[in-house]
């Protein structure tokens, strides 16, 4: 039964995929598309990104931040996070996963960080193509809107201003963080129909 | 003409010595026959790299076992397989229902590959199907798998040696090893 915490949001998602149908989501990274790949090879069945798990309320109740797994591994009940941020970016993320399984002592979440997929593609011989898929490199530019643009922090159009520069965080760093969050968990997974299986070209503001 | 590799140059660590390698076989094998004694037992293993553990732990073992191997394709070993489905390459010679089956692997990272195989050897009800693996890497497990024997439980690091390979070298050593990242990340 699910957790009625959490919400469904594309319930009965087929993840194995049917043969002449491409049901290939659209990855937010080309990292996932890979592990995709892999699972698939080894016949594992997958569902990307099936829920959000609320982890953060003000006192009216309203979510103020959630998290939703890449991945959910149906046949080993199982959720799997991938990240590419170095390591020293993923403290954000660390601490949302440290709060889910305060949340959600039930849910089983493994988390891969960039020195994990980088193992993995080492293993299969393909560390070439980890190097184009770690880090922001991989990562799909994330549709923006004009506000967000103007929020910054440190966005585009506060760069191309003379902004102060971040040393720490790159643009998709902070990207990739918020797919994460409450406010558009959505919002950041989908950019066209298919998957990418190469890095994008990057925008200014990555650069 | 590329450079020749210098096999032992390129290890920056010995993590498991051929010492303790052979102890633990030793140790293994006495487990193993006292478990299955007055069984059928079949050592199914798993190439190629659990073929240097496979030929001692068999000698350690001291009851009748019959012996086959098996070979799937590996994730991105071309560019083809990288967008298929995992491969049979080799399958088993003789009809496992019914025998005391023990898969023999020479490490178990993700599981991935364990997993499918298990899948793969039950559907040909075996009467019991156990593992032994000579090297556990738990650090990236996505599928847990029960295993049965365990030589060693090692860390999260790349390594090649007795069996296991990077770009198909480095099976011959004796012994497990740590490879130079530069070795991989084509460094100097």
């Amino acid at each position: 039964m699910s957790d009625p915490r959490s919400v469904e949001t594309d319930p009965g998602v087929p993840s194995t995929p049917d043969p002449g149908v491409d049901p290939s989501p659209a990855f937010a990274h080309a990292s996932e598309a890979e592990l995709s790949r892999i699972l698939d090879f080894y016949a594992v069945r997958w569902e990307y990104e099936p829920r959000v798990f609320p982890i953060l309320w003000n006192t009216d109740g309203d979510v103020l931040e959630s998290f939703s797994p890449d991945f959910y591994l149906p046949d080993l009940d199982l959720y799997v996070e991938l990240t590419t941020l170095r390591q020293k970016l993923v403290r954000k993320k660390n601490r949302k996963l440290r709060r889910l399984r305060e949340l959600y002592p039930e849910v089983r979440i493994k988390l891969f960080y960039a020195r994990d997929f980088r193992a993995l593609m080492l293993k299969y011989g393909r560390l070439t193509l980890a190097e184009e898929l770690t880090g922001t490199s991989g990562q799909v530019t994330p549709e923006r809107t004009y506000d967000e643009l103007l929020a910054g922090p440190f966005g585009p159009l506060e760069r191309a201003a003379g902004g102060p520069p971040d040393a720490e965080t790159p643009a998709g760093a902070e990207l990739e963080a918020d797919t994460t969050t409450a406010a558009a968990p959505r919002r950041r997974r989908r950019r066209g129909p298919g998957a990418p299986t190469r890095a994008p070209e990057r925008t200014a503001a990555e650069r | 003409m590329s450079a020749p590799v210098d096999l032992k140059a390129d290890v920056a660590e010995v993590l498991v010595s051929e010492e303790a390698i052979q102890a633990k076989v030793r140790e293994l094998g006495q487990r193993i026959s006292d478990d299955y004694r007055g069984r059928n037992l079949t050592l199914v293993s798993v190439l190629k790299g659990s073929l240097p553990f496979m030929a001692d732990l068999m000698r350690a073992i001291d009851v009748p076992v019959r012996i086959d191997l098996m070979e799937v394709s590996s994730y991105g070993g071309t560019a083809t397989e990288s967008s298929g489905l995992v491969r049979i390459l080799k399958d088993l010679s003789a009809s496992i229902a019914e025998e005391d089956v023990l898969l023999v692997e020479d490490i178990i990272d993700t599981g991935l590959t364990l997993n499918y195989l298990i899948r793969y050897l039950r559907g040909k009800n075996p009467a019991s199907l156990r593992i032994c693996t000579l090297l556990d890497k738990p650090a990236r497990r996505l599928v847990e798998i029960p295993v049965d024997y365990t030589g060693f439980t090692i860390e999260d690091r790349f390594v090649v040696g007795y069996g296991l390979d990077y770009g198909e070298l480095y099976r011959n050593l004796r012994f497990v090893g740590v490879l130079r990242p530069e070795v991989y990340s084509g460094g100097g």
